[in-house]
Order: C-alpha cells, then sequence, then structure tokens
C-alpha cells in the first residue's frame, strides 16, 4: 500500500467569526480577509512540511487545484510541484491534479507535466480533474454542459502531445492547433493517471476503459464514502475492469500523537477550522448540467444508504459541532496513537479496497510543529506497519523511479537497524 | 394549444399548435415553454401560433448537435422554413428574444415582424445582469416577477412523463439554457444587430429585475428603428402577470 503526503493550502487566520457573517469561502470570499505576505508564510510552510514527508518515506506529495477559495489557495498545483520536483528525492510528485477544461490551449498541461518530470527524475504522477463547480463554471466560466466534452478533448490532446514521434495537427471542437510538438518529452512515456471523482458513472466509466487509478477526494470519512465507493468497485467488477486496489485512491484526514490525549489537545482546533471555515455557499456548490441527471440519482442514492452517517452528523460536522472523538469515531478523522491509528487505517483500506492513501497530515489552521511531528509519526511509525497491504498485487498507478528509491531506502534502514 | 412533436434537420422537438390564420411563432425563455398558456390561446384567435421547445429543452432533442448559437439559428431556419412558404411573424421572450434576433438577422425573408420581450443577448458593464443560475427560489421570484403573488398564473410544459420529477425537468432545461447564457448571456448579438431590418417591438417589464428596463437603451443604441413599450405592473414575464396589456401591444404591433 502506498500513503501519499496531502493538505489543502487553506488560510489559517480567518476571523473566528467568517461562517456566522454568512460568508461563502468559494467563489466570492472577501479577498482582504488575507493578508498576502502570511500566505506566502503558509506556502513556504507547505514546502518544507512535504520535503520532511519525502525525508520521512511517503510515496508520494500531492498537489492540487482550487480557485478562489481560502480553502485551497493553490491555483495552479503545477506551481508548488515545481517547488518540490528540484528539492527532493524520492517520493512521488503527485498532481491530483490539474483541471483540463482551464488550461488554454490544453498543450499548456503536456508541457508542465514534462516539465515537472524532467526536473523530479521521472516522479510525477499526472492527474486530470474536472474541478468542482466553484472552480470550473464559477470561478472559470465554464458552461456547465461543455466542462466534461471540454476535458476529454483536453485529455486526448496532451496524451497524443506526449506520445507523437512528430508535430501533429489537431483540429479539435474547442482547440485548434496546427503544429503540436510539445517539448519536453516527459521522462516517463506516459505518466501514470489518477482521475478523481464524487460518483459521477460517466467518471467511473472513464477509469474503467483506460485503466486509470480513480480518486474518491471526499473529507468525510468511511461511513460517508462507504456506500458509494462498494458501489464503484461494484459496477468495476460488473464491467470486467481491473480490481486491482492501487488503482483506488482516497483522502484521509491523520491526526497522529504520543498520546491519544495528546491527540484531541493538539488537533482539535485545526480539525474543527478546517470543517467549519469551509462554508459552501449553496449558489456555488451546483450548476445544471455539471452533473448528469443519471449520476445525480446514483449520487442521491448512496447518501441514503450510508447507515453511520446520518444528514444531521453531516451537518454537525460541517459546523464543527462534533467532538474530536465523534469527529474520530463518524470517520472524519484517523486520530490518536500510531498504533491506533495503523489498526484503523488498515480496516479502512481493507474494507473500501484502497491502495494510495492520500494523507491529510495537515488540516486548518494547525501549527507547522504539530503537522511536522504528525508527519514524522505517520512515515516512521505507520507506513512501515502497513507496507504489506496488497503487497501481493503489482503498483502500476505510481512512478517505477519513486518505486524503486523508497524500497531500496526501506532496505537500507532496515539493514543500518540490524 | 395541441402539443405534438416536430421533425426539422435531425431534431425531434415538441411543439405547441393552435389557431388559423397568418403564422406567428413564440420562442421561450431560459426556463421552461410555458406549454398550453393562455396568453398563447389568445393569440391563437387570430393566427396560426406556433410554438416549439428548444432543443435540449424538456423532451426535445438536438442539443448534443449544438457547438454554437450560429447552429441553433441555422436549425430555426429550417424550423421557420418547414412551416409555409409565407414569411412570419416571431415573438421571443428572454433567451429566445435573443435567438429571434438572430433569427431575424440571419434570414430576414422568412421573418415579417419581431417581438422581443424581456430579451438576453445583451450586456452592459455599468448595468450588469443577475445571475440567475445562482439564485435560490425565493430570490428568482423577486426578481421575475412584479409581484411573487403572481407566480401561480405561469403555466408549464412539465408533464410528468417519463417519470421525471419537476426538479429534473428545470435541471435539463437550465443546462440546455446555459449553454447560451454561462458564464454571461452575451454572445456577440450586439455586433450582428445593426444588420437587423425587420420591424421589431422590445417589450419590458418595469418591474423586471432579471432583465431590467435598463436595457431598452442598449437595444435603441443598436437597433435605432426599434419601437420600445413598457408594462408597468409586470416582472420577466408579463405575458403572464399583465396578460391583457401584453396582448394589446403584440396585436396592435403585429396587425
Amino acid at each position: 500500500m502506498k500513503f501519499h503526503w496531502f493538505a489543502e493550502a487553506t488560510y489559517p487566520h480567518l476571523p473566528d467569526d467568517f461562517p456566522a457573517r454568512g460568508l461563502s469561502s468559494w467563489v466570492s470570499t472577501p479577498r482582504d480577509l488575507a493578508d498576502p505576505v502570511k500566505v506566502g508564510e503558509t506556502y513556504r510552510m507547505f514546502i518544507r512540511l512535504m520535503q520532511q514527508a519525502d525525508r520521512d518515506g511517503f510515496d508520494g506529495l500531492a498537489v492540487n487545484e482550487h480557485h478562489q477559495t481560502p480553502f485551497a489557495m493553490t491555483p495552479s498545483p503545477n506551481l508548488l510541484a515545481a517547488s518540490l520536483a528540484s528539492t527532493t528525492e524520492n517520493a512521488a510528485i503527485l498532481i491530483i491534479g490539474d483541471s483540463l477544461a482551464l488550461y488554454n490551449p490544453p498543450t499548456r498541461v503536456a508541457e508542465e507535466i514534462a516539465y515537472l518530470d524532467c526536473l523530479s527524475g521521472g516522479r510525477v504522477i499526472a492527474g486530470f480533474v474536472f474541478g468542482t463547480p466553484m472552480d470550473s463554471v464559477f470561478a472559470y466560466g465554464n458552461p456547465p454542459p461543455e466542462l466534461r466534452e471540454r476535458f476529454h478533448e483536453a485529455r486526448k490532446l496532451i496524451l497524443r502531445a506526449w506520445e507523437a514521434k512528430e508535430p501533429f495537427a489537431f483540429n479539435g471542437k474547442y482547440t485548434q492547433l496546427r503544429y503540436v510538438n510539445a517539448w519536453p518529452k516527459p521522462i516517463q512515456a506516459r505518466p501514470p493517471i489518477w482521475v478523481p471523482g464524487s460518483g459521477s458513472l460517466e467518471t467511473w466509466d472513464l477509469v474503467i476503459d483506460e485503466n486509470y487509478c480513480y480518486g474518491h477526494l471526499s473529507f468525510s470519512g468511511l461511513h460517508s464514502a462507504k456506500p458509494m465507493v462498494d458501489a464503484y468497485w461494484e459496477y468495476v467488477a460488473g464491467r470486467g475492469g481491473d480490481m486491482n486496489p492501487h488503482r483506488m485512491a482516497f483522502t484521509q484526514l491523520i491526526c497522529c500523537a504520543a498520546t491519544d490525549a495528546e491527540a484531541e489537545a493538539k488537533y482539535y482546533e485545526a480539525v474543527r477550522y478546517f470543517y467549519r471555515m469551509n462554508t459552501l455557499d449553496p449558489a456555488f456548490t451546483m450548476a445544471p448540467g455539471y452533473t448528469s441527471i443519471r449520476s445525480q440519482k446514483a449520487m442521491a442514492e448512496h447518501v441514503r444508504n450510508a447507515p453511520n452517517l446520518r444528514p444531521e452528523d453531516r451537518a454537525r460536522a460541517a459546523k464543527g459541532e462534533m467532538s474530536f472523538w465523534e469527529y474520530d469515531e463518524k470517520g472524519y478523522i484517523i486520530a490518536g496513537t500510531p498504533q491506533r491509528v495503523r489498526q484503523r487505517l488498515r480496516e479502512l483500506a481493507v474494507d473500501l479496497r484502497i491502495g494510495q492513501l492520500i494523507g491529510c497530515l495537515h488540516m486548518g489552521n494547525l501549527s507547522e510543529e504539530t503537522a511536522s511531528e504528525n508527519t514524522h509519526l505517520f512515515g516512521t511509525q505507520v507506513i512501515p506497519h502497513l507496507r504489506d497491504l496488497w503487497a501481493d498485487q503489482p503498483d502500476h498507478w505510481t512512478p517505477v523511479v519513486s518505486q524503486r528509491r523508497i524500497a531500496a531506502r526501506a532496505q537500507a534502514q532496515r539493514e543500518a537497524a540490524e | 394549444m395541441i402539443a405534438g412533436r416536430m421533425q426539422v434537420a435531425g431534431f425531434d422537438v415538441r411543439v405547441w399548435n393552435g389557431g388559423d390564420g397568418p403564422t406567428l411563432v413564440y420562442l421561450h425563455g431560459f426556463e421552461q415553454h410555458p406549454g398550453d398558456a393562455p396568453f398563447l390561446n389568445d393569440l391563437a384567435r387570430a393566427r396560426r401560433v406556433v410554438a416549439p421547445e428548444h432543443p435540449g429543452f424538456g423532451s426535445s432533442s438536438g442539443f448534443e448537435c449544438l457547438c454554437d448559437l450560429q447552429d441553433l439559428i441555422l436549425y430555426y431556419r429550417a424550423f421557420v422554413e418547414n412551416l409555409g412558404a409565407a414569411p412570419v411573424d416571431v415573438i421571443g421572450h428572454g433567451l429566445g428574444g435573443m435567438f429571434a434576433a438572430e433569427l431575424a438577422i440571419l434570414a430576414p425573408e422568412r421573418v415579417n415582424r419581431l417581438v422581443l420581450v424581456a430579451p438576453y443577448g445583451l450586456w452592459l458593464d455599468d448595468t450588469p445582469l443577475p445571475d440567475p443560475f445562482t439564485m435560490g427560489p425565493p430570490a428568482l421570484a423577486s426578481a421575475k416577477w412584479a409581484d411573487p403573488a403572481h407566480a401561480g398564473l405561469e403555466t408549464s410544459a412539465f408533464d410528468g412523463a417519463g417519470g421525471d420529477s419537476r426538479a429534473e425537468f428545470r435541471a435539463i432545461n437550465l443546462t440546455a439554457a446555459s449553454k447560451f447564457m454561462w458564464p454571461i448571456p452575451d454572445r456577440g448579438l450586439a455586433r450582428r444587430l445593426p444588420y437587423l431590418s425587420t420591424p421589431t417591438l422590445v417589450i419590458h417589464g418595469e418591474a423586471d429585475a432579471l432583465v431590467p428596463p435598463a436595457y431598452e437603451a442598449a437595444w435603441a443604441a443598436v437597433v435605432p428603428r426599434a419601437r420600445f413599450a413598457r408594462i408597468a405592473d409586470a416582472g420577466h414575464l408579463p405575458m403572464f402577470e399583465a396578460r391583457d396589456e401584453f396582448l394589446a401591444l403584440v396585436d396592435k404591433f403585429l396587425d
């Protein structure tokens, strides 16, 4: 099983009454609420933490794309990826991902990922995302019924740009280019491709057809995800797709400490900040045509089928009204000693058939010191104990270079210890 | 009005037909086709009224054939040609107003007279139109109606056929509308309006907060020969909210 370090690059200094003021944390958030100098300090903190994660044995460093939000201030994941590609050695650079419909022309993605692959020595994972409604149709203005079509046209253009032996013409509906000849080529002939989704059947078909790694990137944990992830695997099996757990990624907030009591003391405020300050204005969370009617029905069914997570629980979690251990019990976080965390993660991974865990090792307004401790405990006392999971199955969805280097490093450490 | 279907140029759409006489085509707004609406029946007393549902709305097909506005207007030219040799009058409401104006520009020989009711299509930086896609039901009702208590007057083409819910019907319609209205309902009509030669009446409801009457000036600037009328106690749907006044204006202009 593989473990990737991730954090939403959240602005950590929002006023406490931000939710009470009825402000949206997406699309229309007042820009004066953030001090750009402090934003810069936050970026530097994340870069340091991810460099540490590389040293502490993580398999990947995950970066993502969001727009017009203090929840995740990474408008271009490729920029953060570039900071990491040249200052880390082993871990994959997991771009999860570039919002293909928002790049014009999309050859920009082919070029930048190739740049990052060259810079990192072949360690890039190319995540392709549709983007949330807030990102892709509100902040970036794509008509919702065009989004998927634009995504697929861009995806085909990018793949061809990586593979082509000579310049080619591309006559698309949304992009026309007479001379596509992307420089440089990536080191990996075709970087591994991951596509996250939130339950759309069209996305399931895509990852099955192309054998991409699928990502269920929610922050609501096991109980929320269970009906949908089960339905996903059933769908894969029904279509005769590849059941390898390494092609399923899942996000999970992690709160490791020396004792359970210490975990509560160190993380509770940050966990509440993470959920409370993510105030989704209903006007921006859905757009007509963003999700097909067929998928909306299927997704509504999954929500109804979550017996261990009632709608009232979801509302209380979003408002920061759960106790620390209730967040843990409901699956929003996995907290406590490394022993407890690895036990719970093992159950989660087996239950949901997950081979790629994207651990959120920093959340909300957590201090760098605690996030660093979290990273170290997880890297040294959780990851090594879960390596046996799915070890019998090949992982075609992380870069070979990272797999080799991380395995060699672990081997060297074992030998040094003996 | 009698509901039926019509096949034109590979599109298969629902159409409401009624009356006899010179042909009047009604192009509905962004939310829905009004179905068997009282104002359409009134109009059909002295005319043949043909009210198609736009491709992609309700159960009308062909949305996947549309890449841009030109594709849709070429379809509407074929639709009008299919109605007979004589040119037709066209009423377009809201988004349908944008389509109607484009049709008259593309096929002036096919359009006799044009009535635009609270038409979309133009944009004023100083008076940005509100975004109807982000409005909750209360905000939308207050923007649409002079008196939100009139909301019950609006009729709908929703018939529950196929087991779809009203919410699905609305989602289908707004998805199709977003193709031409998202993120800003301006697809370049202002550049083409100088070619509009069809006699045109532009009607605004005084209380319309979706397409405010301030847009009258925008139309006047590019279509100086058009006639303009405002209806005092009406919002975005004067054909429902002030039906008599609406019909009087239309009858006077068309007859």
